[in-house]
């Protein structure tokens, strides 16, 4: 804790030297320069590598147009950060008041998928609804929804949160939505997200620890004994073709056509990369051989481009803005403000593990994107709302307070 | 707000922190695994998939005789191979491939399934499937042109020079002792592709040209050559023998100049059994009869050599002093050596003779008794002396090695049978290379096929060279030997393989196979001309003749034959140059 706080007076003095001329009442709060260049250097390091893992595949998919990809996102961060912008300049305890209605309003979007007039599909699965010209994909909602709704449900139960009854409604509470997502979208690695972010607010805001450790056990303990089971029953034809994600993920390279297909490029990648990488832009694997290669499996190009240095750095600098993030939520003016900070923390923290064990044949492969970094334009929207909300909390902190 | 006082809550915000580390540092040490140890592995299964490597076969060198003709040369053949991210129609390609090829839909399907830059299908596929196929037009199909070997002779000389493989390379014969001379260098083409299997341009494209393989000139000579087949041949086929082998070389310099082994196969189809082959079920057995087939006699088998080997014991006894020309001799039809009884061919005996008289008799008592004379000790030596414990390091793999009593176990029975040829088995390469050593003046020659080799710019790369050794007998012993040798053929049982105009000295031979009393005879000539300085000589064996069987009857006029179309024709040519 200690080092912690020098850390934030270290920010403090810097802090200080520049605003020596803007208006008091900023200089009383505190603004975090150094999470918002994390950001900026994650969107601009995304956008280069966008553009170098899709490129050639956009030329020849969109006549010669080879920045097809960058163009989209690119738009998708600038109005992502517009949004941030405008967030960030509104005190977070504006959205209490909506956080039930977020949390039904996500409860209503998500079936919307299935209603043929709104419904948009890509890349063969239906997770996405289209008003005019914008397409949302209402997980990412729920997502955000998700942290505003417990945050204030915790901050409302008060010392309520320590009683076993609270301790299971603020579990129980996300299980529809996740049920809703992995079950309509079809999107079981959503649904995983929802619930760890929820997982991790109930973590911290309970005193407890043997309920965790014990569900943690409990939880590794039955994920291992089920691949056990899998691989035992795998021998006959029907099992094996719908445990196949999970054999696969054990041997990829005996399931090459089908479904370690995937996995088995992105390794591919990672493994010609080497230590200090192809070169950015002279990745191979990008040329067709991992399809897709700007989404979810983009960070394996990273790898094979920027080599493990590369790969390394980028893990570096997502390490970076949870710490930000850490030392904004034990600063927060409120508990309401904290929690928020740590519900984005533990989105964005559970995605980048779960992306690079996918990418890495760590964990089966499910679909999860890099956030910042993957192209997908709801993702950094709401990403970039959240880091909007978190720097919000940050402005919230008073500098006499720290 | 009670939260200044939730002080757990800060704590737990810190212990998820140090959680993400943790599991951020696992992350690295496994992205640390598979890109340092584990990199080797996945950039070569990378570089497999972006890579197309396309093999350039180089030209095989070919093999060409003293006269200049071509004996082995290459053909244009083509390698079908498919690109698995061009095929358009996978079912399609299947289909007319396997029907093409004639190869089962479920190998080719498996091939064309392969996620890889390149498969092979089928190499060494005819010049005339591979137009074919390419007229299909198919996407993902290439067919490449590359050589095989072709033998425009087709069985001529075929245990002689061999033949090759799937890859080209070497299987029997010269082919295979020569392989490093004749293989040559595949070149590559090296090129880098998209998942579509479309060239990368700015990767470039590095080509390795191959390198031709060098041509090797042998000193087999076609027209002795196929005349000494066509001889074999006649004599098979007269005497409804099981084999009949020629071997015709110069035994001044151990140049073979024409090594027959009737039945001969065709070098094009090296794996079809002969005709009236029963069809056999087993792998096994099929192979055995295959390599049965491939077998050279003159090489690869042993066989006891009977009356021709009575000139290594003569030229052991006269180089050793136990017998002179005129020493007389008396047969009674029978010699007994301890209790044992030994008989001569002529039951009734050949009466009083000296030696040169015993040798154009080819008689067995005087055989032993010069044998008997020099020892066991020494007869061991010369017998040694004269190479014939040692093989005759021809180039051309297999050469059976002397099957031979040891020494301690030779008694006077045995003694006494070797000297005129039994109970030990040679090969008839090391017979006439023993021979030619005893006649040409006293040098053990190195029998070989290979003179020279020279590269496909027509630069002489490599004149051949092999071991000789000098005086294993005297000049003096060689020229009686000459003169022994060429008045069993003016004179004696050798007679048939006279040749007006010419002097010829040679030997007769019938011995008979194990078991004794089967019935099964080989009958053998070996002749040399001209007798007082030999240029050529001829071995004429023949593997169990039905009816006549007499060596002196039935191998001389072939020998003979031989001489008579080969004595004029080799006098054209010059050997110096």
């Amino acid at each position: 804790m200690a080092g912690i706080r020098a850390g934030i007076r270290a920010e403090q003095r810097m802090q200080a030297r520049s605003v020596s001329r803007v208006k008091r009442k900023q200089e009383e709060n505190f603004f975090d320069y150094s999470m918002l260049f994390i950001v900026l250097f994650l969107l601009g390091f995304g956008l280069v590598m966008i553009y170098s893992t899709s490129s050639y595949s956009a030329a020849l998919q969109h006549e010669g147009d080879s920045a097809f990809f960058l163009r989209k996102q690119a738009v998708a961060t600038v109005i992502g950060l517009f949004a941030m912008i405008v967030v960030a300049n509104i005190p977070y305890h504006f959205w209490e008041r909506f956080a039930t209605l977020a949390y039904i309003g996500s409860a209503v979007l998500i079936p919307m998928v299935l209603v043929p007039g709104l419904r948009y599909t890509a890349n063969g699965a239906s997770r996405w609804i289209k008003v005019g010209p914008l397409t949302v994909q209402p997980a990412e909602v729920a997502k955000l929804g998700m942290i505003l709704f417990l945050a204030s449900l915790v901050c409302k139960m008060g010392r309520g949160i320590r009683t076993t009854k609270g301790f299971f409604t603020v579990l129980l509470v996300p299980a529809p939505i996740c049920l809703m997502i992995w079950k309509i979208t079809n999107n079981l690695s959503s649904a995983i997200i929802v619930f760890g972010i929820a997982a991790l607010m109930l973590f911290v805001s309970s005193p407890e620890y043997k309920k965790f450790v014990i569900m943690g056990v409990a939880g590794i303990a039955g994920a291992a004994a089920l691949v056990a089971l899998i691989v035992n029953v795998a021998a006959s034809e029907d099992m094996n073709f719908r445990f196949a994600r999970i054999l696969a993920w054990l041997d990829p390279e005996a399931y090459a056509n089908g479904k370690g297909f995937q996995t088995l490029q992105a390794l591919y990648a990672i493994g010609s990369g080497g230590i200090l990488g192809k070169g950015l832009g002279q990745s191979r694997q990008k040329l067709g051989f991992l399809p897709e290669a700007q989404n979810d499996m983009i960070f394996s190009i990273i790898c094979e481009e920027l080599g493990l240095f590369g790969g390394i750095a980028v893990i570096m600098m997502f390490l970076l803005l949870i710490w930000r993030f850490m030392v904004i939520a034990n600063n927060a003016s409120d508990l309401f403000g904290a929690l928020l900070v740590v519900g984005v923390m533990g989105h964005v923290a559970i995605q980048v593990i779960l992306n690079i064990a996918v990418v890495t044949n760590t964990i089966p492969n499910t679909g999860i994107s890099l956030p910042f970094i993957s192209y997908g334009g709801s993702a950094v929207l709401f990403m970039l709302i959240e880091i909007g909300l978190v720097l919000s909390v940050a402005k919230g902190i008073r500098l006499k307070d720290l | 707000m009670p939260w200044k006082h939730k002080t757990y809550i800060r704590k737990k915000i810190v212990v998820t922190f140090f959680l993400c580390c943790a599991v951020f540092l696992l992350l690295c040490g496994r992205l640390f695994y598979l890109m340092v140890v584990q990199s080797e592995y996945y950039t070569e299964a990378a570089e497999d998939l972006h890579e197309r490597e396309r093999k350039i076969k180089a030209a095989r060198g070919r093999i060409i005789d003293s006269t200049g003709a071509v004996l082995a040369d290459n053909r244009t053949v083509c390698t079908i191979s498919v690109i698995h991210n061009q095929i358009k129609e996978p079912e399609e390609v299947v289909k007319v491939l396997s029907r093409e090829l004639g190869l089962s839909e479920e190998y080719v399907a498996k091939r064309v399934e392969k996620y890889s830059a390149i498969e092979r299908i089928k190499s060494n596929v005819d010049k005339e499937t591979g137009d074919k196929i390419r007229e299909y037009d198919l996407e993902g199909v290439k067919v490449d042109e590359d050589y095989k070997r072709y033998y425009p002779y087709e069985t001529l000389a075929s245990k002689v020079l061999g033949f090759t493989g799937g890859d080209n390379q070497g299987i029997i014969g010269l082919e295979v002792i020569y392989e490093e001379y004749l293989k040559g260098k595949e070149g590559t083409i090296l090129t880098v592709t998209d998942a579509k299997g479309v060239e990368i341009a700015e990767a470039g494209e590095e080509r390795i040209e191959p390198e031709n393989g060098n041509d090797l000139y042998v000193s087999l000579d076609i027209n002795i050559q196929s005349y000494a087949t066509q001889l074999a041949m006649q004599a098979m086929e007269t005497k409804e023998a099981d084999s009949v082998s020629i071997l015709v070389m110069n035994p001044q310099n151990g140049e073979i100049l024409a090594m027959v082994n009737v039945p001969e196969f065709n070098l094009n189809e090296p794996y079809t059994l002969p005709e009236g082959t029963a069809e056999s079920a087993s792998q096994e057995e099929k192979q055995n009869l295959l390599n049965q087939m491939w077998r050279n006699g003159c090489i690869n088998d042993t066989y006891e050599p009977g009356s021709t080997f009575k000139i290594i014991t003569a030229a052991a006894g006269l180089e050793s002093g136990a017998v002179t020309v005129n020493d007389r001799f008396s047969c009674p039809g029978y010699v007994m050596v301890e209790d044992r009884r030994i008989r001569c061919h002529k039951i009734s005996g050949h009466g009083a003779e000296d030696f040169v008289q015993g040798t154009m008799n080819s008689c067995n008592p005087v055989f032993v008794t010069v044998g008997m004379r020099i020892g066991v000790d020494r007869y061991y030596d010369y017998f040694k002396q004269f190479g014939l414990l040692s093989k005759t390091g021809v180039d051309l793999p297999g050469e059976a090695g002397t099957i031979m009593h040891k020494k301690e176990n030779i008694g006077a029975v045995e003694l006494a049978t070797i000297s005129f040829g039994q109970s030990f088995q040679i090969t008839p390469i090391q017979l006439a290379t023993t021979v030619s050593s005893i006649v040409n003046g006293g040098t053990r020659v190195t029998p070989h096929f290979g003179v020279k080799v020279v590269d496909s710019e027509g630069n002489i790369k490599e004149t051949l060279k092999y071991p000789v050794q000098k005086n294993i007998v005297s000049a003096e012993t060689s020229a009686t030997m000459r003169y022994i040798l060429e008045q069993v053929v003016e004179n004696g049982s050798g007679k048939n393989g006279y040749v007006e105009g010419y002097r010829i000295g040679g030997k007769t031979a019938t011995s008979q196979t194990l078991p004794r009393g089967s019935g099964r005879y080989i009958s053998s000539f070996l002749g040399f001309a001209p007798a007082d300085d030999p240029q050529v000589l001829a071995i004429a064996i023949i593997n169990n003749p039905q009816g006549v069987y007499y060596g002196g009857q039935i191998a001389a006029p072939i020998v003979r034959q031989l001489f008579e179309n080969i004595l004029p024709y080799l006098e054209g040519i010059d050997y110096n140059t």
